[in-house]
């Protein structure tokens, strides 16, 4: 009755809807953020977590007492969990915070009865002495080192027994329930983003304690946002905060926000949204598809698929445009470059050589090469946005010039690379880290410097670094805070590797005047000497400054409020998702 | 038999030892330090100095490295130094996602090529036998990466016949995650898989005992099934059994490109992080599981030759 023709197109029939009924359809009845994340998550406790990827995460469940206004620029503090900005001792070592007294942490079973309780000053003291308790291993000790006056005692005396965080420490007081006081050694205008970053959230004591090692994994704080036992590697939810306190969507942002739509919700209560879904995606492939699909709202253009989304005059191509997506293209806080180890006597104190090799470098072509050419050519370490960049400043090493580069190299004691022993250049053993170690090296064998390149895996190349014995290598810096002090200590002599300081760069001018700078408060003078700074780096040339990169990001046109941040830090509080919009344009995909 | 499993068990002992040794070396001669990678790249020498206190890296390489045999021997791996996750943990919730997608792909892969092998080699030096010999070569000769990349656009994306990437825990809810991978899984594995299985088919043809059959007037396909096979399942069961501990530890580039949370992915992140402990962990985990599947496979002889007597 049935021929075998029949059997096998029911079968076909049968696979196709099975295989139809297995991709999922997406839940328009309430407004959910759909995010991605490139990388694995590290650790989602506030002390333990260094990247952006886990910081993104952290920062939707806690606080702290700063954090940036969402909509101004340059990047300005505001108060969070602080009631109001700091008041400062007249010498600028006193700092004395009123916090907020309707801040609660989230009910969980830490809690007497699983209700939160009130967030107070103790609160913010403890947190920041888990910080300091050198048992929890904190990669961002590095904020507080050395800065309260008697943590570091604090710390060193229980460095190997039970912690007494009952103990007072003179640099870091819970004065009442609703005052914190932070007592200074030294004059350290930075201080204050210290306190707008992820590792300075408050935690409560209960849930510590509750959880040990486990708090990792219990995420109990006062944020926008709530979630349950992180179990789930590769997935987190996070819920709205049905008791999150007043705060409200800003009024007022920078010049042309509110043309750009970004004061439509001004006033708010906050979040917007009812949930956020982040997937951990951790290639590139993976999230472009994904977002093409409309899984995620926003997604990073990735490197190999700007030609498909960009045109030439850096508009949005129209395919992407027809389907309701936008196009967003920032500067990131963060310099590339080229480093060189000054220990080795052949940088050390022959800065033509430096400026050789940066003059026969085509930093044109590794713009088109490396960075779609979006990128902005670094004339020195500082970059745009922040005070003490000099748009004007134009660094004169920063031109292809090979007739000039040889002449330097002349001068410098190496005709024609003559006497100039084969030099190493240290590299991240992936494609790109590869494709760049070759661009190098061929721009420089055209001035006669033989150059050896050496892929490294990412432990071995920070470890030859830390240990002063890689000879060049490529890298880059993205600014913890935006402050061109974050950039300049990169060439202060007591940073020297295994410091932050990797060149190795000890000039006792610059020294000098970098720490005439560290402790000036934001002035037209600071940012003078800034570009002073700047200009002397640009001539010493400690690296081979490379450029300023770009971020692109694509999304989709029912997300509101996306606004480009480097510290997207509670971003998504400020997000708002157009159910209608969404309903609409998701036909296209 | 008893005796020879307890023997073989104890071959354990020696062969922790020399993994232990062999990590011991590579951590602390290849490795990158490790106090670099936890500090970030704000790290001074005193705070790497008290991390390595910390983490007992001070102490002489003698006890560090019985450290590592005692952690092997009693499965106590701690904590990952880089996601302060307790091991045992990270690798109970790893195995299950990478047996998911491997173990249904493996089984599946592994018929499959069975069939495919039996009916070359029935029709053996015919045109059906070149063309699968062909088409196994050509598919062996695509790198995996590629028949990700193009299997996840065309029939992910393209055709949404499967999702993206992503993975839910629990039956039935990870199933549509697994499907694509696990079909990538039998592609790439059934070339290698039919090749081998035809040609240990072939040597077996050739046999005496096998033109005593014929010339008995079996069937070829009875001769095929019932006793070529059958004596040809000491080596495929090596070649499958041998490839069972790889299925828990994951296959990396799938996991990664689907997202799933399998043990591959916990893999790449330590080495890429010099989390020692981790690194320990799967390196005892895997070389456990091999002696304990090659034992297997030896009973599993005994099983299909009753001649092999083990000692």
């Amino acid at each position: 009755m049935f021929g075998l023709k029949s059997i096998f197109i029911q079968s076909v029939l049968l696979s196709s809807l099975f295989l139809i009924g297995c991709t999922k359809k997406q839940d328009l009845t309430e407004k959910v953020i759909y995010n991605v994340s490139a990388a694995n998550l590290l650790s989602l406790d506030p002390i333990l977590c260094s990247n952006v990827y886990c910081s993104k995460e952290i920062s939707r469940v806690y606080e702290s007492l700063l954090e940036f206004h969402y909509l101004k620029r340059p990047y300005t503090l505001v108060p969070n969990l602080a009631s109001e900005m700091p008041k400062v001792s007249e010498d600028g070592l006193t700092y004395t915070f009123k916090l907020r007294d309707d801040v609660f942490f989230h009910d969980n079973a830490c809690f007497k009865d699983g209700k939160g309780r009130k967030m107070v000053a103790k609160d913010v003291v403890f947190s920041i002495k888990r910080l300091a308790d050198a048992k929890n291993i904190s990669n961002n000790w590095w904020l507080l080192d050395g800065k309260l006056v008697g943590l570091n005692e604090w710390r060193t005396k229980y460095s190997s027994k039970e912690s007494n965080f009952e103990e007072v420490v003179e640099g870091l007081k819970a004065i009442d329930d609703s005052t914190v006081q932070f007592k200074l050694t030294k004059k350290f205008p930075q201080f204050l983003y210290s306190l707008a970053m992820t590792a300075t959230n408050v935690v409560p004591r209960e849930a510590v304690e509750k959880y040990g090692k486990e708090f990792t994994n219990h995420m109990v704080g006062t944020g926008p946002f709530i979630t349950g036992e992180f179990k789930t590697k590769n997935k987190l939810v996070f819920t709205k905060n049905p008791n999150f306190r007043k705060k409200l969507y800003p009024s007022e942002g920078e010049p042309g926000d509110k043309e750009k739509g970004f004061l439509k919700h001004a006033g708010k209560q906050l979040p917007l949204v009812d949930k956020i879904i982040t997937s951990i995606a951790t290639e590139a492939q993976t999230r472009w598809l994904g977002f093409q699909k409309a899984n995620y709202d926003f997604v990073e253009v990735p490197k190999d698929n700007f030609d498909q989304v960009v045109l030439p005059d850096l508009s949005l191509n129209s395919d992407y445009a027809k389907k309701g997506i936008d196009l967003m293209m920032e500067a990131d806080l963060d310099t590339t470059y080229i480093a060189f180890n000054h220990d080795d006597p052949i940088f050390k104190d022959n800065p033509k050589l430096k400026q050789a090799m940066s003059m026969a470098y085509d930093h044109d072509e590794a713009n088109k090469l490396f960075y779609n050419n979006t990128a902005q050519l670094a004339h020195g370490p500082i970059p745009p946005g922040i005070a003490g960049h000099d748009p004007s400043f134009k660094n004169p090493s920063k031109v292809f010039d090979i007739e000039g580069a040889k002449k330097k190299l002349a001068e410098a004691g190496y005709p024609e690379g003559k006497g100039l022993p084969v030099l190493t250049y240290e590299y991240k053993a992936d494609t790109v880290g590869r494709q760049m170690a070759d661009f190098f090296s061929k721009n420089m064998k055209k001035i006669g410097i033989t150059v050896k390149t050496n892929g490294n895996t990412w432990p071995q190349l920070t470890t030859k670094i830390k240990k002063r014995q890689a000879q060049m290598w490529g890298i880059a810096w993205v600014g913890d805070y935006p402050d061109a002090e974050n950039f300049l200590q990169l060439f202060y002599g007591p940073n020297s590797a295994p410091g932050a300081n990797g060149s190795n760069f000890n000039d006792s001018l610059f020294n000098a005047l970098f720490e005439k700078a560290t402790v000036m408060q934001d002035s037209p003078e600071r940012t003078k000497l800034y570009k002073e700074l700047n200009g002397y780096i640009a001539d010493k040339m400690p690296w081979l400054f490379g450029v300023h990169r770009q971020r692109i990001f694509l999304k989709h046109d029912w997300l509101d409020n996306f606004k480009f941040t480097v510290f997207p830090y509670g971003r998504e509080a400020y997000l708002d998702v157009d159910l209608e919009k969404k309903a609409k344009l998701l036909k296209n995909f | 038999m008893k005796n020879y499993i307890i023997k073989r068990l104890l071959y354990i002992i020696p062969v922790i030892f020399g993994v232990c040794f062999i990590i011991f070396v590579l951590f602390n001669l290849v490795g990158g330090d490790p106090t670099h990678m936890l500090l970030g790249k704000h790290a001074t020498a005193q705070q790497m100095e008290e991390l390595r206190r910390t983490l007992g890296l001070d102490r002489p390489l003698l006890y560090q490295y019985f450290d590592i045999v005692k952690s092997a021997f009693t499965f106590d791996f701690g904590r990952s130094w880089n996601t302060k996750q307790e091991i045992s943990t990270m690798i109970m919730d790893g195995a299950i996602p990478s047996l998911s997608v491997s173990l249904p792909g493996f089984i599946l892969s592994s018929i499959l090529g069975l069939i495919i092998s039996v009916v070359v080699a029935y029709y053996r030096g015919r045109k059906i036998d070149t063309v699968v010999r062909i088409a196994c070569i050509a598919g062996m000769s695509i790198s995996s990466l590629a028949y990700i990349l193009f299997f996840q656009w065309f029939f992910a994306y393209k055709l949404s016949l499967f999702e993206i990437s992503g993975y839910e825990y629990g039956f039935p809810n990870f199933l549509p995650y697994i499907l694509l991978p696990s079909i990538i899984w039998i592609i790439l594995s059934i070339g290698p898989d039919v090749r081998f299985y035809r040609t240990v088919i072939l040597d077996e043809i050739y046999q005496d005992y096998v033109r005593t059959a014929r010339a008995k007037g079996l069937s070829e396909i009875v001769i095929l099934l019932k006793h070529v096979l059958k004596n040809a399942m000491i080596p495929i069961i090596t070649y499958v059994v041998i490839q069972l501990p790889f299925l828990i530890l994951g296959a990396l580039l799938l996991e990664s490109f689907f997202s799933i949370p399998g043990l591959g992915g916990i893999t790449l992140n330590a080495l890429n992080s010099s989390d020692f402990p981790v690194i320990k962990a799967m390196a005892v985990l895997s070389a456990v599981a091999y002696i304990l599947f090659s034992l297997l496979s030896d009973i599993l002889y005994t099983v299909f030759d009753p001649r092999i007597k083990l000692k």
